[in-house]
């Protein structure tokens, strides 16, 4: 209950801070490559910056192990450069990362709605026909 | 990119960060590692909880999400929400084309399921240490710059 209640609140927080400042986590990088503009593309460097530095200080806190992951194997590897690169691919033409387009829709611009739409059908999609086709076909 | 942005990118970066790591690390966000916000994940869980308790599937949901589903996305629909009504900006807009939108939230949402996280989440892993989380922030970088020239090739033809 606890991540439920604290996701909500912070999403709030979130989504009024993206709606003023135009937030994109895609969109920084897309708008230094067409017209060198760094407004959103500072505002990713510091998130990245800002987590990077708080991830140590919080286990400092908690006194707890840094945090474990498992070794990836080729197969990963692979997987995640490919949607990785779609994610920032299709968010491009897209217009605005996932992030983005909630905020969109919730300041009435249809096509993000779409998106929203398309983008809970396609969780479905994944767990119900992509994942087991991946896991039948992949070693 | 007119009008007047009260809130900067920067330090609304700056507190996204300090949110998503405190919601991991203090508000039992996890596991997985380094989920604090996820738009794609987060979704994915709202979805598929609901669709296991209303129609009985069996669909994944993250650990995190077992008992009662993480509601960042609605959480964010909301704050956007008010912020667009109390300054103004809320308007109806006729969209380009609905159908190619819809289908755009299909594969970002596959792809980012592939990857393990949405823009945000992929560059939280990174920042957690993640050596899988830096490779999807790279593949996704290379997308978006591939995706941007490709836009700008079409706007030139």
């Amino acid at each position: 209950m606890t991540a439920a209640i604290s996701t909500f609140i912070i999403g709030i927080i979130l989504g009024y801070l993206g709606q003023r400042s135009r937030m994109c986590f895609v969109g920084g990088i897309r708008d230094f490559v067409l017209v060198r503009d760094t407004y959103l593309l500072r505002g990713l460097i510091a998130f990245g910056l800002t987590a990077w530095l708080t991830f140590p200080m919080t286990g400092l806190i908690l006194g707890s192990r840094p945090l474990s992951f498992t070794n990836p194997d080729g197969v990963a590897v692979l997987l995640t450069i490919f949607g990785g690169f779609g994610v920032g691919y299709v968010s491009t033409l897209a217009n605005g990362c996932p992030f983005r387009q909630h905020v969109l829709a919730a300041q009435g611009v249809r096509s993000s709605i779409a998106y929203l739409a398309g983008f809970l059908a396609g969780a479905v999609i994944f767990h119900s026909w992509i994942e087991p086709l991946l896991l039948r076909f992949l070693p | 990119m007119t009008g007047t942005r009260p809130v900067s990118a920067v330090p609304m970066g700056i507190i996204a960060g300090i949110l998503a790591v405190a919601a991991g690390s203090f508000f039992d966000v996890r596991p997985p590692e380094a989920y604090g916000v996820c738009m794609a994940c987060h979704a994915r869980d709202l979805v598929n909880w609901t669709l296991n308790g209303v129609v009985r599937t069996h669909l994944d949901v993250a650990p995190a999400s077992l008992f009662f589903p993480v509601l960042t996305p609605i959480g964010v629909l909301i704050g956007a929400l008010i912020a667009s009504k109390t300054s103004g900006e809320f308007r109806w807009q006729k969209p380009d084309s609905s159908v190619k939108a819809f289908l755009y939230g299909i594969f970002v949402m596959n792809f980012a399921l592939l990857a393990g996280g949405c823009s945000i989440r992929l560059l939280l892993r990174t920042a957690a240490g993640e050596a899988l989380g830096l490779i999807g922030f790279g593949g996704m970088v290379i997308g978006v710059v591939l995706g941007t020239f490709w836009l700008r090739w079409r706007a030139t033809q």
